[in-house]
């Protein structure tokens, strides 16, 4: 009871956006859209009281609520979609909110990155299959869904736990694990007693700093590079091997 | 640089577990893969948070790393749809349940049928203009037949047609 007494609205919200998804979830289309809307709505707006910690009204601030509303409305929209293919437009958005959470992260390449990638490349080919396999507008398996109240009742219990095991770590800010773990001096703690001495910026190099990142990869993950340069490699022989053949008829 | 992380982190969890909703619920293929790859963006998310409260890019690195394996996993999976879809020529996911009693049907399959059968629509009428003037002289049959087939409503018919008021829906949208 205690746990319900303090944190009542976070429980609150996290009802709300539940029932908000359950509501537009695909098997009853007979139900006003609004309503799961409002609801959704709601219960973001509340954990948004959550997510505010004892921060000021920063730039950061302000541009994180921003994107995060962004992100998780997409997202919800994304998965309550009837058509697939506003589904990969959803999809994209929340590719872009994502991006700018990464530039408030002080990782401007990952969020260029990103956005090639998915919003360029990957969302473009899943509307590219959407079209090629589906051309004839809504079918069945779009407007009915595999039970949806257990399973967002499951994910929500999930992000229960996921937010209280977040509590440890509120109101921690960079600050305080960076004192810690930054050597004070290359005296004290030697490069080569540190993991991965390569991916710590240095001196007066911003977090930001896109040499860094290169230094990280090809010095501590150089390894990992060439695996993953073989991945896609593999990845690249599979698709073709598996994706059909004109000889055995095409799409 | 002030501020708390944790609301990064808390944007992450939920970005996760909406895509893991949309992976347990959602029946189609394509967004089967689109919620994979978001819970993919709930993470990447969480590792350039925890690369920022550490101030190295061990996180960041990681990041590029998932998005090296989301691109593989994107081309990897959407020839399997593509495969499969010529196979049972729908991307319905129930078609491809093997993890069940030998005798049963699958079970949304199943469901599908016990649930009221949607009704076709109403083939779409367009406003024809009445004839007027004079009558042109066409000796080649073929243009009637022409415009027999527009006026006929088998020209388009789904397999599986949405009810009229999914229709009013989608227009809406």
């Amino acid at each position: 009871m205690d746990w319900i007494a303090e944190h009542w609205l976070e429980a609150a919200s996290l009802v709300l956006i539940a029932a908000g998804i359950w509501w537009l979830m695909p098997p009853a289309p007979s139900r006003p859209k609004v309503v799961g809307l409002l609801l959704a709505l709601v219960g973001t707006a509340l954990l948004a009281v959550r997510l505010h910690a004892a921060a000021g009204p920063h730039l950061e601030t302000v541009l994180f609520f921003v994107f995060a509303a962004a992100a998780i409305v997409c997202a919800i929209l994304m998965i309550t979609n009837r058509n697939p293919m506003y589904s990969a437009l959803w999809f994209a958005l929340v590719t872009l909110s994502t991006c700018g959470l990464f530039l408030l992260q002080f990782a401007p390449f990952l969020a260029a990155a990103t956005v090639i990638i998915y919003a360029g490349a990957i969302v473009v080919t899943f509307v590219f299959v959407i079209m090629l396999a589906q051309q004839s507008g809504a079918a069945v398996y779009d407007q009915r869904s595999r039970q949806p109240l257990v399973a967002t009742v499951a994910a929500f219990v999930v992000l229960g736990a996921l937010l209280s095991t977040l509590e440890d770590v509120r109101g921690l800010s960079e600050a305080d694990v960076f004192v810690e773990a930054r050597p004070t001096s290359a005296s004290e703690t030697p490069p080569t007693t540190v993991a991965n001495p390569l991916s710590r910026p240095a001196e007066n190099e911003s977090l930001a700093s896109i040499k860094a990142l290169g230094r990280s990869l090809f010095g501590d993950y150089l390894f990992a590079v060439e695996l993953a340069g073989t991945l896609l490699l593999v990845a690249t022989i599979g698709a073709i091997a598996i994706a059909p053949r004109r000889s055995r008829g095409t799409l | 640089m002030t501020g708390g992380v944790e609301r990064y982190l808390i944007v992450g969890a939920v970005l996760f577990v909406l895509g893991a909703l949309g992976f347990f619920t959602r029946r189609n293929m394509i967004v089967l893969v689109l919620s994979a790859e978001m819970m993919l963006h709930g993470v990447s998310l969480s590792l350039v948070t925890f690369s920022r409260v550490h101030h190295n890019l061990d996180g960041q690195a990681f990041t590029i790393f998932i998005l090296t394996v989301a691109a593989c996993d994107a081309g990897l999976a959407l020839s399997l749809i593509l495969a499969l879809y010529q196979t049972s020529k729908s991307l319905d996911i129930e078609f491809w349940t093997e993890l069940r009693e030998a005798d049963l049907p699958p079970p949304m399959l199943a469901e599908d049928a016990a649930a009221p059968p949607i009704v076709p629509p109403e083939p779409m009428h367009f406003p024809r203009l009445t004839p007027a003037g004079r009558v042109p002289d066409i000796h080649d049959k073929r243009d009637h037949n022409l415009i027999d087939d527009a006026a006929s409503p088998t020209a388009e018919s789904p397999t599986e047609p949405p009810k009229p008021e999914d229709v009013i829906k989608t227009a809406k949208r």
